[in-house]
């Protein structure tokens, strides 16, 4: 485990918001260790820094109770969804209260005809599309976790959609937000265009619950297109790959996904999905259109491909086919797991220009040689954001120094590239050192909208801005 | 007059100025302001641009022409549609990407492909101390900490002055077409319009023209197969809203949109421009209370341009509606008494006058442009 940043901790002011809360909330707050434990950092080899109870709120109106309790005694609120981010987001290094938003888990509205929904933010991604499918509209943007739908928008997140669909960023249309004085604000109408003022709403998008806790959540959604078909193609080497990719995306081609594998990728997924893709860069792709205009795209694509020297290239329109190509992208983060049985997985998060993507790829893979680490590549192609997924034995320190070391030399390449340390992650609390290092003077404005909007720093301290601020 | 000529300069003129500052690009927007001219048409130039990654970086001072034209030498466009002001506005001058971004400028496609904001990848400007900042850059997509690339669109140069602006371009579509509806009234346009943004077949613009004719307009764009396809089947599925023709011609289809996105209709009339973002489906009746001598719906109803008589205040006369109402087009004075944005909630003032502190702490760009008249503590 990496030691995380500490933070001092307001015991006095902690102690009375608790006795406040516990009264005011009994069995719906939580002190028990196993429950703090588990709000506490999951799924990262960042280690656990538990917040002092976990409290679960049931509407806009508690919520707002419970950040003027803690405001008024200066005690750290934690915005928890379902906990899937990475990067140590809902660690509480200087203790506090966890707001579990999972009993705020309603479907407000549906509006097909304006094409969007209110969503409370304990709503997750599988529950909400189950609710929409029957009215022929989705909701595209698909993490590989089931996340809460306010921790997608609180991390603006992204999924292998976002090529056509775009990410969180694209997709919400208002929120409610309870301010870290409690009080309760919207930050747009649902009407499309919000052009009365700043646009907040996408200043709250990916705060990362350090700026208020979001309550309600006002989604564009997209009708379900009238056919969909899938594609895999094999390629000679990740450059001939990336080069198809450029070609694609210059042609006009509108596909809605496409996701890169590298060979270890491919290895893992056939052995973990049973399945026989042939064992060297693969792309996987999907277009969406007209029955006529996903068959056209996938010939278009299949066309381009064979002048990159792409082979094996297949589509298919078959329902059952497809599914089973995405679900194994979609449990690729499982199948890496079990390619090295015992080890914990680190995924890094670089996006660089489309252009630099194989000169990235390829160093992020002659650094695994370099550093004697076990790693796999998997790529949202279509944008430039790709992963390695370290496989490190957590027990070695000097594995893991070689996997920190690893991560740090990735970013710094990406950074040089025009690129950027994380697409999708997050910086939360294990990138914060290299938010300054990509953006310099504009953290000093983060800081500054930090300070404005919550001047005694209790909403999730500790994340995205450094400590000194 | 101040015109830098570089980023270095703009720097150091700011930080050099005492008095208030009105940023201009091209003038062609119809914002004006007492203080002193900063004329950014200085920092020009097309600076980077690679079709591959779909990306183009522009000092900001750069005209829209020039880009478009860079663009289509490549076959590719700004997906989101920029209306040009001066035909409505009655200005001159040329449009520069800087005031398209400051402005967040878009147009018919924007109900598709969103607005200027979602291409939006980086910005560079300068802040009221005279400090250049960089946020985003060249890539598609980044989670580093607040969107200041977001806030500074649509903020109207009252944050910083752009100097530098990055942005994902698309494709041009290879052709498109128009069905009409003809005959149709404001509910059953509405409807029409719903049922075909809803629908599977990919629509790039959905408008209403009221008046004579009364016709519903839908634009389907991209490859010839797919489009003949799309506008068949959409033919199919409105074809009970009302008799529906089609324009196959390419170049006549994107005139009526360029005439959409620059309410031509306005263009000769007399009278205030007012623009109001609805709800689609409060379009009918927000357009009732409007009692406006013309009207043109876009955005399948979402966005409403209305003509009034001069000097009318529009929101005192509709009230509450769910939306907002920019005053578009009206004399100085006019703009000045009733201010062109609709005045926000007093928690939303109270954040935004917080955030103009930080950015602009001396409160010498573009004064009174976006804030209501008093202002409570942030
Ligand atoms: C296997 C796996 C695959 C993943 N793949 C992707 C991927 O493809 N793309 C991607 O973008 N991410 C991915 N992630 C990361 C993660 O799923 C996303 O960051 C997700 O958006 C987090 O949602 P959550 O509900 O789990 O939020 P949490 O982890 O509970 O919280 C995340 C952050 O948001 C804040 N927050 C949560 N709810 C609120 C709220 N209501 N108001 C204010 N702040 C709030 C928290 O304080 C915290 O800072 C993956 C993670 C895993 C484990």
């Amino acid at each position: 485990m990496v030691k995380a940043a500490t933070l001092p901790r307001n015991e006095t002011g902690i102690e009375t918001a608790l006795g406040i809360l516990k009264q005011r909330f009994g069995d719906r707050l939580q002190t028990g260790k196993s429950i703090r434990e588990q709000h506490g950092h999951t799924t990262t080899w960042i280690e656990n820094q538990p917040p002092d109870a976990v409290v679960f709120p049931q509407n806009t109106a508690e919520v707002s109770e419970i950040i003027k309790a803690c405001a008024a005694h200066k005690v750290p609120v934690i915005p928890f969804g379902v906990g899937t981010s990475l990067e140590g987001h809902v660690n509480a290094p200087a203790g506090g209260i966890s707001v579990d938003m999972g009993q705020m888990d309603q479907i407000l509205a549906v509006h097909a005809e304006d094409l969007d929904c209110v969503v409370q933010p304990g709503v997750t991604r599988e529950q909400l599309n189950t609710h929409l499918r029957d009215q022929g509209l989705f909701f595209p943007i698909d993490p590989g976790a089931n996340a809460s739908i306010g921790g997608m928008t609180a991390t603006r997140a992204s999924g292998t959609n976002a090529v056509r669909y775009g990410t969180m960023k694209d997709n919400v249309i208002a929120l409610e937000v309870v301010m870290p004085n409690g009080e309760i604000i919207r930050t747009a109408q649902r009407a499309k265009k919000s052009s009365a003022g700043y646009d907040l709403t996408r200043l709250m998008v990916g705060s990362e619950g350090t700026l208020g806790l979001i309550t309600e959540i006002t989604l564009r959604l997209h009708g379900i297109p009238e056919a969909m078909s899938s594609a895999c193609c094999s390629f000679p080497s990740v450059d001939a790959a990336c080069q198809a990719v450029i070609a694609t995306i210059q042609y006009g081609i509108p596909v809605a996904r496409m996701e890169l594998l590298d060979t270890a990728s491919v290895k893992a997924v056939n052995a973990y999905a049973k399945l026989t893709l042939t064992e060297s860069p693969l792309l996987m792709l999907e277009f969406h259109g007209t029955k006529a205009g996903a068959a056209e795209q996938a010939d278009a694509f299949g066309e381009l491909a064979e002048d990159f020297g792409g082979t094996g290239f297949e589509w298919t329109s078959n329902a059952e086919e497809r599914n089973r190509l995405w679900k194994a992208r979609h449990e690729y983060y499982w199948a890496t797991l079990q390619s090295r049985p015992g080890a914990s997985g680190i995924a890094t998060d670089v996006c660089v220009p489309i252009s630099r993507l194989a000169d990235c790829v390829a160093r992020a893979n002659e650094m695994l040689e370099e550093l004697g680490l076990v790693g796999l590549i998997v790529g949202h192609v279509g944008d430039g954001n790709f992963h390695t997924t370290l496989l490190v034995d957590m027990d070695d320190a000097d594995e893991l120094a070689r996997a920190e070391e690893y991560v740090g030399r990735l970013n710094d390449v990406a950074i040089a590239m025009d690129g950027t340390c994380t697409g999708e992650h997050g910086i939360g609390q294990g990138k914060r050192p290299y938010l300054t290092k990509e953006l310099g003077g504009a953290t000093r404005y983060m800081a500054a909208i930090k300070t404005a909007f919550d001047p005694d720093n209790i909403m999730n301290p500790g994340k995205i801005l450094s400590d000194e601020a | 007059m101040l015109s830098p000529n570089s980023e270095s300069e703009l720097a150091e003129m700011i930080a050099a100025t005492s008095g208030d500052l009105v940023i201009r690009g091209g003038g062609t927007r119809g914002v004006s302001l007492p203080g002193a001219e900063l004329n950014l048409s200085g920092l020009s130039g097309v600076e980077f641009y690679e079709p591959g990654s779909l990306t183009i970086v522009a000092a900001a001072g750069t005209p829209l022409a020039e880009i478009e034209s860079v663009l289509a030498a490549e076959n590719q466009r700004l997906a989101f549609e920029p209306m040009d002001h001066r035909g409505l506005l009655g200005t001159t001058g040329e449009p520069t990407i800087g005031g398209v971004v400051a402005a967040n400028v878009s147009g018919p496609r924007r109900i598709q492909a969103g607005a200027c904001r979602d291409f939006l990848l980086g910005v560079r400007f300068v802040d009221g101390a005279g400090a250049a900042i960089k946020n985003g850059g060249r890539v598609m997509k980044n989670v580093t900490g607040y969107d200041l690339v977001k806030l500074l669109a649509g903020s109207w140069g009252t944050l910083g002055a752009l100097s530098q602006v990055s942005l994902k371009v698309l494709p041009r579509s290879e052709t498109q077409i128009t069905l009409k509806i003809r005959g149709v009234d404001v509910q059953t346009a509405v409807a029409a319009m719903s049922a075909a943004l809803g629908s599977p077949f990919e629509v790039s613009g959905a408008a209403f023209c009221p008046g004579e004719d009364d016709t519903v307009m839908i634009r389907v764009e991209g490859f010839e197969p797919s489009v003949a396809y799309r506008a068949s089947r959409l033919s199919d599925l409105l074809m009970h809203f009302g008799e529906i023709s089609q324009t196959h011609d390419a170049e006549k289809s994107a005139a009526i949109w360029t005439a959409i996105r620059d309410v031509n209709d306005f263009h000769s009339t007399p009278g205030d421009v007012w623009r109001l973002s609805v709800k689609p489906s409060d379009a009918p009746e927000v357009s009732q209370r409007l009692q406006a001598d013309g009207l043109l719906f876009d955005w399948a109803g979402g966005l409403i341009w209305a003509c009034v008589a001069e000097g009318t205040d529009l929101r005192a006369r509709i009230g509450s509606f769910g939306g907002h109402a920019t005053l578009v087009r009206a004399s100085a004075e006019t703009k000045q008494r009733l201010g062109m944005f609709e005045p926000q909630p007093s928690s939303l003032e109270a954040i935004s006058a917080g955030l103009r502190a930080q950015f602009d702490p001396r409160g010498i760009f573009n004064q009174g442009l976006m804030q209501a008249p008093a202002l409570g503590a942030f």
